[in-house]
C-alpha cells in the first residue's frame, strides 16, 4: 500500500467515526434518550480514534499514529464491555433502544473491536511509511480535509450539547432532560 | 462536567494535530487518554451484578 492510498484511507476513517458520531445524535434527538456517563465516556473515545488519522494525513503514516488510535479503541472497548456487563442480567431491559437487536454499547463494543482489528490490518503495510514522491498536498487534498473538519465539527458540537445535558455538575447515571435548559425553561 | 471538558479536550487535541505542532498534539492526546481512563476507574465503582 502506498502512502498516498494509506492517506486516503486514514480520510475515510475518519468519514467512519462521523457517521458514528452522527448515528449517536439521532439516537439522541430522533428517540429523544440522553445518553449516560459510559455513553458519553465511549462518543469521546471514538472521537478520540480520529487525532491518529488526523496526524496521518497532515505529517504522513507513522507507525505512533495508528499507536494513539489503538489505545483509544482498546479504552473504549473496555468502557463498553463494562455497560454490556452491566446489562447482562437475564432480565434486564439494558439502557436505551435496541437497533437491530443490539443496543448502541454492544455496538460500540463490536465498533471499536473492528478498529482495533482494522488498525493491526492496516499497520502490515510497510510501503506506507516510506517517503513517496507522488503524495498529496500536506493536507490529503479536499477529500481528506472535509473529513477532518467534518469529524472536529461534530466533536466541538458534543461540547455543547454535553453542558446542555449535564450542566456544570456531574453527569446523571440516568439523565432524562437537560440540566441547563431544565433551568431556562 | 468533566464529560464536557474531556470533549472540549479532544476538540483541542484535534485541532493542535490538524494545525500545530506533532509533539504537542501527542503530548495532550496522552493527556486525554490518561484522563479518560481516571474518568472511567472513577465511574466504575459500581458493583457488577453478573449473572454466573
Amino acid at each position: 500500500m502506498t502512502r498516498t492510498r494509506a492517506i486516503t484511507l486514514n480520510a475515510l476513517s475518519l468519514y467512519g467515526v462521523a457517521l458514528v458520531l452522527a448515528a449517536a445524535y439521532a439516537a439522541q434527538f430522533m428517540l429523544q434518550e440522553l445518553p449516560c456517563p459510559l455513553c458519553l465516556l465511549q462518543r469521546i473515545l471514538f472521537a478520540a480514534l480520529a487525532v491518529g488519522p488526523i496526524l496521518n494525513i497532515r505529517f504522513g503514516p507513522r507507525p505512533s499514529h495508528y499507536a494513539m488510535s489503538l489505545l483509544a479503541a482498546v479504552a473504549g472497548a473496555v468502557a463498553s464491555t463494562r455497560q454490556v456487563l452491566l446489562h447482562i442480567m437475564p432480565g434486564d431491559a439494558g439502557y436505551g433502544s435496541a437497533l437491530l437487536g443490539y443496543h448502541y454499547y454492544t455496538w460500540a463494543l463490536l465498533g471499536f473491536i473492528t478498529a482495533i482489528v482494522l488498525l493491526a490490518a492496516i499497520l502490515m503495510f510497510d510501503r506506507q511509511f516510506e517517503e513517496d514522491k507522488a503524495v498529496l498536498p500536506a493536507t490529503g487534498g479536499a477529500f481528506a480535509q472535509t473529513a477532518v473538519w467534518l469529524v472536529i465539527a461534530l466533536t466541538a458540537i458534543n461540547v455543547v450539547t454535553t453542558l446542555l445535558e449535564c450542566g456544570f455538575g456531574a453527569c446523571a447515571d440516568n439523565p432524562l432532560v437537560y440540566e441547563l435548559l431544565k433551568h431556562a425553561a | 462536567m468533566e464529560f464536557t471538558i474531556l470533549f472540549l479536550a479532544t476538540a483541542i487535541v484535534m485541532l493542535i494535530a490538524w494545525r500545530g505542532q506533532r509533539p504537542l498534539a501527542l503530548g495532550l492526546f496522552g493527556a486525554v487518554l490518561i484522563a479518560c481512563v481516571a474518568t472511567y476507574l472513577h465511574h466504575a465503582t459500581d458493583t457488577l451484578k453478573l449473572s454466573f
